[in-house]
């Protein structure tokens, strides 16, 4: 099924259509220059929409962009009087900014798993650079009074002509803005946005995804700015200020920080409405900040939020789609050895993982054990970079996973399972196997196309039918899953992307007997059939028990011993450790 | 010269001490708490505007400070009871929500006092000669004042049981009520006391800056670049942000000019916020 | 389309102007009002308003410009350049005024010449750095020529002034009056010994008071603008430079000094076309009158203020001459056009005035006037 399928992607992107076409008919030409403006601060708007309300981290300093894009486009502008070979820098005013954006963010996002406010706050500072800049560097941007004199683009008389421009440029990037929000990528961003850390174990770069997005709002940014310079025949500094910056923010939560027609409303609306009533009414911004703080508090997802239902009914129910085999993930290899070798890991004076040494070199489910406070999380947090080591290797398959990223040790074969469940609340459970799915087999265009949607692997069928509510449910957040189904649930991510090495943390923790038969039958059946190797984490023996061929015990960060757990059981030292004998 | 190096190292201690009054109600609301007062510049607005009602009104300037931290407070717990306590765990959405406080913060003083500046006489504009040249006594009484207040809430900090009960919620809220202390009340006194500090700094400073609607944008971004340098959560960190940040505009100002200054502080606060997010001090 | 509503919105206009001219004559004429209501000059905003208001009653009851009444409509022009060319265009088009009064920046002033093109009379007010020839377009504003020539060498000479300190904010119009300050200082056997330019964010002048210090200045010269103004002659007080060391400022008017404070303007001193205690029986008058009209609470009379009501003057005086406010007709009657008010006699001269200036010195909060020179020339070369 297309991406455009469906009334709700369609409607109202002609209804949008319409309503701009139809402002130079009924009204006149100067309605049409008004609000050509606003249209442009709703590209920029968009482009917020995309990184905050798709992505979850908010730029404060957006107008950096926009005001790069116009500077840009205003100088060759002014340039290609002269001399009109500049007209080849003019994709320069949109392709600079993207770039700078996406830099920014592979840089600043690298290594890191959440983007707090502290991004906001590097943002903000950059925006205000860049106006200081514009204001000091007046050889290049005219300082204080600006770039004046800007001529029209030819053909394109800012009056009447070049509404037009605006108005295909808005519904391309309207288009575009839906399109991949239904593309698997459009999954992904949300995905970001809700859990993150999650997101990294599957395989994904999340900080790659998250400049690609910040990339095109910054894209979105520039072309706004480029087209700003032509229709208004002047650059300021304040361009690229705070004060606009914040603007758009505002108009983005006000509007609807989810949609794309919630961020031209915003900016449309309100923005338009304040430079009119600004002259007659003078506490019209009061209004406007109680509108804001009242949006914050109470509607989060703005105005738009409020016909939402409306959209939902109109979405249609897709018929069962067209599966697509995905592609096959790589089979057992030989050389498929875990090692540590003498790991120290220590936090804040505590050292929790002492000269470790375990090796785990045969296919099947390796038990892990100990009491509380061993080590056993530690260790997995360890292997996947979630904590720095201060000495000692781990090995897998011969490579030494030092400085890897989280994601990088998931595209190694390794999955984890998380002793609490991890997933996204808002994201649909067939989301979720989707994009388990995805991982590891989606790679660069497949993530653009609607085909990868569909895809289906033999495991997943196979886990459908044991666990029916994944089908059942399919439909529905995974918030509103039990606990148990949300463990049960965890797992099956855990298993589909296929890895070769199994980390499971206490898969049964908080569930009933019935439903613990269910997750231990699952993953023995799983772990055998793709022949992985798994290390289970586990108090109850009766489980470790069933599933574990070996069985390894942790006892103050280092490896107490090691074998069958007959052979544990009997073993003294073991003993001591759980009943409570000499340390 | 010698005077000239005196008067250089009193401008820097003045601009330590200052950005250090001014940060220390956002290192209370955003280090302790972590809340991001947007409204921070807004609450020192209102300080200093409580200088210029009792001046209007004829009262001595002292009642001005007390005027300023009154007001403050009962502003700040009606802020914290709508606005923070709500999004107590959306940092984004306090962000928001305090920035939309600020702009109704600033539209009313506008309304009620016009956009005009304001400016406050007071009675110590004597200079002392301090390292052989002539200084403001009101600034030389002011940093005096300013170290004996740090030193003193950093004692009443440490040895103090009020001061033990904010660090206990800080650092493990649930913990703490486990204990049966009163984290909502905790965090409202925290927030009201962020709010009262940066109220009394208005009021302080109002003879020395210039008193308008707009002033506390300024005053925000810096307090926020102090404490990212500086380190959020500890006074040390407070005045490690407050030395580096003040530092570095002074020493840029006076070697090349002050626009120079002003792009430096932004690179460093840049710099610590992609590289060292969590300042020099590490939250102890 | 657009061709098509262009045309016929053309078209409905020649007919409407040609069957409607002789009743056109009582239509009121309307004028926009560009003032800042917000941002960084709207202090300036209600006194603004009211000198305009002010102004348009008493032409009106003069019979009005060109046998029209006024009627003045109100554009915020403290917003950024952008959005007062956005309430222009509302003004002109929408709205549609004859012709526009400008009481605002440079970088807005850019921007409107650049959305008029000379279409519609534009007459811009304040102090600013000269250089304004677009066609349309009169400026009354003092120029640093204006301000400084006649006025630097003669506190020179009165206050034994030889070593000057230049200090403003960075663009165009602190630069442009320090270059031709330079030269005046120059005359008058004094010598620059720093020169200084900050940016409009910074609040803290303690480096560069310590240079004024060290560099033995016994003048200096401040083309600050805002709350820079008013910050850095308080710290410069408070620092106790203010007994040897003479300040003048050439956009130093009452607000500034009542945020100054009376404690720190000791031998400051401003340049300006117009301050609230001028002596002249016009200027007195013109005071009166607005006390009458507004209260004693009106809002604080200055030069900025003041230039709106002048504005309006010089529109009147334009617009009677010509009979007519199309610019075609300005432009031929413009030149050597001579109106009074309370600033004195102005002549237009290459799109500028050559009117009086006064010097003022600070005392207490208020600006008294010390000397006047009169007919300054606006060192303007306009080709007309």
């Amino acid at each position: 099924m297309a991406w455009w399928r469906g009334p709700d992607v369609w409607l109202p992107w002609c209804l949008l259509a319409a309503a701009l076409v139809a402002v130079p008919v009924l009204g006149d030409d100067y309605l049409a220059y008004q609000l050509g403006l606003y249209l442009l601060y709703g590209l920029v708007t968009q482009g917020i929409a995309l990184t905050w309300g798709r992505c979850g981290f908010l730029p404060l300093g957006q107008a950096l962009f926009f005001g790069l894009g116009a500077y840009v486009s205003g100088a060759v502008l002014k340039g290609s009087e002269h001399q009109a070979l500049w007209w080849a820098a003019w994709p320069l005013a949109v392709l600079g900014p993207a770039v700078l954006a996406w830099a920014l963010a592979r840089v600043l996002f690298a290594r890191r798993f959440e983007s707090g406010p502290f991004f906001s706050l590097i943002t903000l500072a950059l925006g205000m650079l860049g106006f200081q800049i514009a204001s000091q560097w007046s050889s290049v941007t005219g300082g204080f009074n600006g770039l004046g004199g800007i001529p029209d683009l030819p053909g394109l008389d800012r009056y009447a002509r070049l509404y037009w421009l605006i108005v295909g440029v808005v519904l391309l990037a309207t288009a575009a803005w839906v399109a991949l929000d239904r593309l698997p990528i459009g999954t992904l961003w949300r995905a970001t946005a809700e859990q993150e850390n999650r997101l990294q174990f599957f395989g994904f770069a999340t900080d790659r995804l998250k400049a690609l997005a910040f990339g095109l709002s910054g894209a979105l940014g520039g072309l706004a700015g480029a087209l700003y310079a032509p229709h208004q025949g002047l650059v300021t500094p304040p361009v690229m200020g705070f004060q606009l910056s914040a603007e758009l923010v505002i108009w983005a939560a006000v509007g609807g920080r989810s949609s794309p027609y919630g961020a031209l409303l915003g900016a449309v609306g309100i923005g338009w409405l304040s430079a009119t009533l600004r002259q007659e009414f003078v506490y019209w911004e009061v209004i406007v900040a109680l509108l804001f703080i009242a949006v914050v508090l109470r509607f989060p997802g703005g105005a738009v939020s409020l016909a939402a239902p409306l959209w939902r009914r109109l979405a249609r129910r897709s018929a069962s789609p067209q599966a697509v085999p995905a592609p096959t993930r790589p089979g057992p290899r030989d050389d498929e050895v875990l090692v540590f070798e003498g790991v120290r890991v220590v936090q804040q004076g505590v050292t929790i993982l002492d000269a470790l040494d375990l090796r785990v070199a045969t296919r099947g489910v390796h038990g892990l054990i100990g009491p509380n406070g061993a080590g056993k999380t530690s260790t997995f947090n360890a292997l996947t970079a979630r904590l720095p080591l201060a000495a000692g290797r781990i090995r897998w398959c011969g490579e030494d996973l030092a400085g890897l990223t989280a994601d990088a040790i998931a595209r190694r074969g390794v999955g984890r399972k998380f002793q609490i469940p991890s997933i996204f609340p808002a994201l649909t459970v067939a989301e979720h196997l989707r994009i388990a799915t995805w991982a590891q087999r989606a790679h660069g265009m497949d993530l653009l196309r609607m085909r990868t949607q569909h895809w289906r692997t033999p495991l997943r069928d196979a886990v459908e039918a044991e666990l029916p509510f994944l089908v059942e449910a399919s439909g529905r957040p995974a918030g509103e899953l039990s606990q148990g189904q949300r463990q049960m649930l965890e797992l099956v991510l855990t298993l589909l992307p296929e890895p070769r090495l199994l980390l499971l943390d206490e898969p049964c923790a908080g569930l009933s007997t019935h439903e613990t038969a269910q997750q231990l039958a699952l993953i023995a059946t799983a772990v055998a059939r793709l022949q992985a190797t798994a290390l289970l984490i586990e108090h109850d023996f009766s489980a470790v028990e069933r599933l574990a061929t070996q069985v390894h015990v942790l006892h103050q960060g280092r490896l107490l011993a090691s074998g069958t757990l007959a052979q544990l059981q009997a073993d003294a030292a073991v003993q001591a450790v759980y009943a409570g004998g000499r340390k | 010269m010698d005077a000239l190096v005196g008067t250089y190292a009193l401008n820097l201690l003045y601009q330590c001490a200052l950005l250090a009054l001014v940060a220390l109600g956002l290192a209370i609301v955003f280090g302790q708490l972590g809340i991001m007062n947007m409204a921070h510049g807004e609450f020192l607005m209102l300080g200093a505007y409580a200088m210029v009602v009792v001046q209007r009104a004829g009262l001595p300037l002292w009642t001005g400070v007390l005027l300023a931290a009154v007001a403050c407070a009962l502003l700040g717990a009606v802020v914290e009871r709508i606005l923070i306590r709500p999004l107590v765990s959306r940092p984004f959405d306090t962000l928001l929500a305090t920035w939309g406080l600020g702009i109704l913060l600033r539209k009313s003083v506008e309304a009620g006092f016009g956009r005009g500046y304001q400016s406050i006489d007071h009675g110590w504009t004597g200079t002392l000669q301090v390292a052989g040249a002539p200084y403001p006594a009101y600034r030389l009484g002011l940093m005096a004042a300013i170290a004996i207040a740090l030193g003193a809430l950093a004692w009443w900090y440490r040895r103090s049981p009020a001061g033990a009960r904010v660090q206990a919620m800080v650092s493990n809220p649930g913990l703490a009520e486990a204990m049966g202390l009163n984290t909502r009340r905790l965090a409202l006194g925290a927030f009201v006391a962020g709010c009262v500090c940066a109220g009394v700094a208005g009021a302080l400073l109002a003879p020395l800056v210039r008193i308008e609607p707009a002033m506390g944008m300024d005053w925000l971004l810096a307090s926020f670049f102090v404490l990212v340098v500086g380190g959020l959560g500890s006074l040390g960190g407070l005045l490690a942000g407050a030395a580096l940040i003040g530092g570095t505009q002074v020493a840029v100002a006076s070697a090349l000019d002050a626009t120079a200054g002003s792009v430096a502080v932004l690179l460093l606060a840049i710099l610590f916020l992609w590289r060292r997010p969590h300042g020099l001090v590490a939250r102890p | 389309m657009q061709r098509r509503s262009f045309l016929t919105h053309s078209g409905a206009l020649a007919a409407a102007a040609w069957a409607g001219n002789v009743a056109a004559q009582a239509q009121p004429a309307k004028v926009g009002v560009l003032i800042p209501q917000s941002g960084p000059a709207a202090l300036f905003g209600p006194s603004s308003r009211a000198c305009a208001e002010l102004a348009a009653a008493e032409i009106n009851g003069r019979g009005g410009v060109a046998g029209r009444p006024l009627q003045l409509v109100f554009g915020d022009a403290g917003l950024p350049p952008a959005e007062v060319s956005q309430s222009a265009l509302r003004l002109w088009r929408g709205e549609r005024c004859e012709a526009f009064v400008g009481m605002h920046d440079s970088a807005v002033r850019g921007a409107l010449v650049g959305l008029f093109k000379g279409q519609v009379p534009y007459v811009y007010t304040p102090v600013y750095e000269g250089a304004e020839c677009s066609p349309g377009t009169w400026v009354l504003g003092e120029t640093p020529q204006q301000q400084l020539q006649p006025v630097l060498p003669w506190l020179a000479k009165e206050r034994s002034l030889k070593r000057w300190y230049l200090i403003g904010n960075d663009y165009n119009w602190p630069r442009d009056s320090n270059a031709q300050a330079k030269k005046y200082i120059g005359t008058s056997g004094g010598s620059v010994v720093g020169e200084e330019y900050l940016p409009f964010t910074v609040d803290n002048f303690d480096a560069s008071l310590a240079k004024i210090r060290q560099a033995n200045a016994d003048a200096v010269l401040i083309t600050l603008v805002g709350g820079a103004s008013v910050s850095f002659s308080r710290a410069f007080a408070s620092f106790g430079l203010a007994d040897k060391v003479t300040r003048l400022g050439t956009l130093i008017e009452e607000n500034t000094v009542a945020g100054i404070g009376a404690q720190n303007t000791l031998n400051l001193y401003a340049s300006a076309g117009y301050f609230a205690s001028i002596d002249t029986p016009a200027a007195r008058a013109f005071a009166a009158r607005y006390a009458q009209k507004f209260g004693p609470q009106a809002p604080q009379l200055n030069a900025l203020a003041q230039s709106c009501y002048d504005g309006l003057l010089l529109l009147e005086a334009m617009g009677n001459k010509a009979r007519s406010l199309q610019v075609p007709a300005l432009e031929k009657i413009a030149e050597g056009l001579r109106y009074s008010g309370p600033r004195g006699e102005a002549t237009l001269q290459a799109r500028h005035t050559r009117k009086d200036i006064f010097l003022a010195r600070a005392d207490g909060t208020a600006l008294k006037v010390v000397q006047t020179f009169s007919g300054v020339d606006s060192g303007q070369v306009c080709k007309v």
